[in-house]
């Protein structure tokens, strides 16, 4: 299983190269530290996509000695330790820039990058090779889009919601965002688990 | 005989074709070979075998196991060479040996070193840069690193010249040398069988036709000639199918026991080449 994770730095090798740039670029542009790690934490997942939505790759593996099971495990799990790899060198970078952050900003980007995840893995054994790209690259870009502005709109309009939220303490807040968010990230997994079961490759 | 595939009533259904109700069994210590038309079950059968599919109903067990609970073990003793290339193409064999290796407990890094330099394999070129043959022989020096006890191979010859071709079934039958292992594999060309097949599996429309040794087809099928008023209703039970010119008949049959005991001396009777069988069971079986 470990195995299964490493072989991601295996496969990108090259892009790894351009992974320092690509968070240099963000910093320079003078991003805002939580986006910066949001995007260095999607870097290796999803480029690991690009090898995993081919048919063939999902016939090696399936034919090496891995049950399914452990194929969709190693990708949430590979994509946690991954996070927590590329908010490492992240920081790092920040610090060397003299950028200040703060622990809040590698809350926030945790958490949108778990679940962008939950909704965006299944998506990849459910749609076929090819259209998954632009799939989620659209829906990446609906939900920056519309999503704020609806967050404003229910919050203006249905004040009992904008009332509770904003009484919650900041803890409690953060708690309750934990659970949600590390809920959404098993079910994920568990509806992958199932999808994939039953594909036929 | 100690079986090692053992598939039984294994039916699978897709939307515009299905194998259907497929009992076959893989001999321990053999070359089967699995013969039949583009597009009669090959791959849908070994995909079943591979459990790259499961099937709508009935059984695949593999060394006597099934995939439900044994799958890990299963696949630790089989080895497999695809038609295509499945390893990452932008990798060379050293990543790829980095990646695939470490997935089996028995892997043997010197033996992958051997096959490297006996198959003249580039460690550090691109998959994707090999030729057709570079492809199969780095696929089964993969499967042979482990120890596979059970090689599975779709199609390992087509798009192989004639030269190439020849090299890997001489290197097949090396590796048969061994007892303990099997080797399972499909071709749709006859002559590929004639050279290294102990057994033979015919597929036909998703049908198993039959699985027999090489020696019993040999012994059972032949092609009938004769003229055409031989033919009736009872004459025609001994034959599988007939070709009717205005010369005479030629037909198939897979009892030629039968045949003889019919016919007598009144037609002429040769011996059926695996084309010939492929040719004729390929229109279907004649039911009189």
């Amino acid at each position: 299983m470990f195995n299964l994770i490493r072989r991601d730095v295996i496969l990108q090798k090259r892009q790894m190269l351009i992974f320092i740039p690509f968070i240099t670029f963000f910093i320079i542009m003078d991003a805002h530290p939580a986006l910066t790690f949001l995007v260095a934490s999607i870097f290796i997942p999803f480029n690991a996509f690009a090898y995993d939505e081919k048919v063939e790759t999902n016939i090696l593996l399936n034919s090496l000695p891995y049950t399914r099971k452990e194929i969709i495990a190693s990708r949430y799990i590979g994509a946690m330790i991954y996070m927590i790899l590329a908010i490492g060198v992240t920081s790092l970078e920040l610090f060397l820039f003299g950028i200040p952050f703060r622990l809040t900003d590698i809350a926030v980007a945790c958490c949108l990058f778990l679940l962008f995840s939950a909704f965006t893995f299944p998506l990849f054994y459910i749609f076929k090779p090819g259209y998954i790209y632009s799939v989620v690259l659209i829906s990446f870009l609906l939900l920056a889009g519309i999503g704020p502005p609806i967050v404003i709109f229910l919050m203006d309009n249905i004040t009992v919601v904008a009332d509770f939220i904003i009484n919650l303490s900041t803890t409690v807040m953060y708690m309750g965002s934990a659970v949600i968010i590390i809920f959404l990230y098993t079910a994920s997994w568990g509806i992958t688990t199932y999808i994939y079961q039953r594909k036929a490759l | 005989m100690e079986h090692v595939v053992e598939l039984e009533n294994v039916t699978k259904n897709f939307k515009d074709f299905s194998v259907n109700n497929i009992n076959l069994q893989v001999k321990k210590g053999f070359v089967t070979g699995f013969i039949g038309a583009n597009g009669a079950g090959k791959t849908t059968t070994i995909k079943l075998m591979m459990n790259l599919l499961k099937p709508d109903a009935g059984e695949v067990k593999v060394f006597g196991m099934d995939y439900k609970t044994h799958e890990k073990a299963m696949k630790e003793r089989m080895g497999f060479v695809y038609d295509g290339n499945v390893f990452f193409e932008g990798l060379n064999l050293l990543d790829i040996k980095r990646i695939v290796g470490p997935s089996y407990k028995q892997w043997d890094d010197k033996l992958f070193y051997q096959y490297m330099e006996q198959f003249e394999l580039p460690l550090k070129k691109a998959i994707k840069t090999f030729s057709k043959g570079m492809q199969m022989k780095a696929s089964l020096a993969i499967a042979l690193s482990h120890h596979a006890e059970l090689i599975i191979m779709d199609e390992p010859t087509a798009g192989l010249d004639p030269i190439f071709r020849r090299e890997l079934l001489d290197l097949l039958q090396e590796l048969m040398v061994d007892g303990n292992r099997t080797i399972f594999f499909s071709t749709h060309m006859t002559t590929d069988l004639n050279r290294i097949a102990d057994y033979l599996a015919f597929i036909n429309r998703g049908e198993l036709i039959f699985n027999q040794s090489i020696h019993d087809i040999a012994e059972n099928y032949a092609l009938v000639k004769g003229r055409m008023d031989l033919l009736d209703r009872d004459t025609e039970k001994a034959l599988i199918r007939v070709h009717r010119a205005p010369t005479g008949f030629e037909a198939l049959t897979g009892n030629v026991q039968q045949a003889k005991k019919i016919f007598g001396d009144s037609v002429v009777i040769e011996q059926a080449s695996l084309e010939d069988i492929m040719v004729y069971m390929k229109e279907g079986v004649q039911r009189v």
